[in-house]
């Protein structure tokens, strides 16, 4: 010991170099360990949730600054952090993320783009958020304007990931999560979006309401024009399904006797009540028009064009309101075709027996009493008859072979009767015209058929 | 400490062959050397410096420089040690061969 004691008095000399050693050690040492300690400290916030992290070391000495999402992720950052070999103190600079009261998050949509606003809970779940919308949208752009907060209710992702499932279905507006509770607003992009959401809405996850709901459905459109140069009946726009579709061709075949009718209808939900017995009322009165164009817009009707006559305007004017369903609206916009000019009695017959070669005028079956779908073609035999005022006509009924002769006589007087009333009615004077039935004594085809026997009821226009 | 030892593993080698080499001259070296109350200062200085280092209270660069300087010390005395011993045993046994 005595020894050592003497030999360590003489070591000092050796300090002098150890100095200039330590100098070099530490000024090319300093900036590596430093960026070796700030790489491992990085390294082992990995597996940690902290937004804003800035790591700054000073020798072995590591400043964290973070944003934690809870007490105990604080904890574990700074621990993680002061256990990384060669760390000598952390300067634990951490805090809590702020917390939203009332935890609010937007999804809001425009024509070009999704925004997305208010907070979210956790990086992650924001970025799931911003994706989960970028790929509901397609083409549009997507604006992150979350935040990051805590005090989001539980489930809140499931909750948000389905409302972002709805943010496609609308053309515009606003979807809103306040704490547990969830309200919409703005217009569907199609017919039965609305509906689609409401129903998605009911697997909202547990713990979550509806708070409003004021998502609008566009209107419910149905279009026809009649165009008598081309000669077509165009239908288009929505129709509830396909019994209601094949019920307004078939009402649009029968009322339509010289246009084709080009059915571009598409079947959609969300159609008004009645939509059937009003755009049925609303083909009619188009049928009776020369030109016209028909509009139904949810429950409003809106009917402009020409009609052939006067006395028919007022009557589509006035008489058709009657026949919509209540709370639906009507808006004529009817005007009247000039009158063409007067023609003789031969030509007037020619008119006549063109018409009644295209269409026929229908009855109820073994009775007198006129079909309404018969309209357009006696307001084109009462605008005929209006050009030739000087001659007299006769008006004859005749029926197919079956049941009493008698009876048949009977009917299609009636029916020749039936039509005349209808004639005066429209303002023709009653003594330029004779009803007479023939029953069915002067057949034009064969009774042995459906076809035939349909051939031969018929009313006749004669020029007497 | 590991993580400084590794970091630093060929400065410290450096410092304890210098100290091997002190250590070796100092057994035959003539003269004084330091005087008892420079070492006792010394030591009390050695002891107040490996207190601060342990205490952490030396800030940042100066506190990691602080370590460093004195785990190299450290180096150097184990190397002066055995440098010392070493040459001791081979002058006894010069000494009992002559």
């Amino acid at each position: 010991m005595q020894k050592l004691f003497r030999w360590a008095s003489k070591w000092w000399p050796g300090l002098i170099p150890l100095a200039v050693m330590w100098g070099f050690a530490a000024w090319n040492n300093t900036l590596p360990v430093e960026a070796d300690l700030s790489a491992r400290s990085s390294a082992a916030l990995k597996g940690t949730v902290l937004d804003k992290t800035r790591i700054a070391v000073d020798g072995r000495d590591v400043s964290l600054v973070a944003d934690a999402f809870s007490e105990e992720g604080r904890r574990d950052a700074v621990t993680a952090v002061e256990t990384v070999p060669g760390v000598r103190l952390v300067d634990d600079r951490t805090r809590l993320v702020p917390e939203a009261q009332p935890f609010v998050w937007n999804a809001e949509r425009d024509v070009v783009r999704v925004t997305l606003s208010g907070s979210a809970p956790l990086p992650s779940i924001k970025g799931r958020l911003t994706e989960a919308a970028r790929k509901e949208v397609g083409g549009a752009e997507v604006a992150d304007q979350m935040g990051l907060a805590r005090g989001a209710p539980p489930r809140f992702e499931a909750a948000a990931m389905l409302l972002l499932d709805q943010i496609g279905k609308l053309k515009d507006g606003k979807i809103t999560i306040t704490d547990t509770k969830v309200s919409l607003s703005g217009m569907a992009r199609e017919l039965g979006g609305r509906e689609a959401i409401a129903a998605a809405l009911k697997n909202l996850p547990e713990g979550f309401s509806v708070a409003a709901n004021d998502v609008k459905a566009p209107p419910y459109i149905f279009q026809a024009y009649k165009d008598p140069v081309a000669a077509t009946v165009t239908l288009t726009g929505y129709v509830p399904d396909n019994n209601v579709h094949a019920a307004i061709a078939t009402s649009a075949a029968r009322k339509f006797f010289t246009e084709k009718v080009v059915d571009n209808l598409k079947a959609s939900l969300g159609a008004p009540g009645s939509f059937n017995t009003a755009v049925v009322a609303a083909l009619g009165a188009l049928s009776r028009l020369s030109t016209g164009t028909l509009v139904v817009s949810d429950r409003e009707v809106k009917l402009s064009g020409d009609a052939l006559y006067e006395g028919a305007a007022n009557d589509i004017r006035a008489g058709l309101g009657k026949d919509f369903p209540k709370n639906w609206q009507y808006k004529p916009e009817i005007t009247v075709k000039p009158a063409p000019g007067p023609v003789d009695g031969t030509v007037c017959q020619q008119l006549f027996t063109d018409l009644l070669a295209k269409g026929k005028i229908r009855f109820t079956p073994k009775r007198a009493d006129i079909d309404p779908d018969s309209a357009a073609i006696l307001d084109h035999l009462i605008e005929t008859a209006l050009r030739c005022p000087t001659v007299n006509i006769e008006v004859a009924g005749h029926t197919d072979a079956d049941g009493e002769d008698g009876f048949n006589r009977a009917l299609s007087e009636k029916r020749a009767q039936a039509v005349i009333d209808y004639l005066v009615k429209a303002g023709l004077p009653a003594s330029r015209f004779t009803a007479v039935g023939h029953g069915s004594t002067q057949p034009v085809a064969g009774n042995d058929t459906d076809d035939g026997k349909a051939q031969n009821r018929r009313i006749e226009f004669l020029v007497r | 400490m590991p993580y400084l030892v590794s970091f630093h593993l060929g400065w410290l080698i450096g410092s304890v062959l210098l100290g091997f080499c002190m250590g070796w001259i100092s057994v035959v070296q003539r003269g004084n050397g330091t005087s008892k109350v420079t070492a006792r200062w010394l030591a009390a200085l050695a002891a107040a410096l490996v207190a601060a280092s342990f205490a952490h209270v030396v800030p940042g660069r100066f506190g990691y420089w602080l370590d460093l300087g004195l785990i190299m010390f450290a180096c150097y005395l184990v190397g002066c040690t055995i440098g010392a011993w070493l040459r001791d045993r081979v002058v006894a046994r010069s000494m009992r061969a002559g």
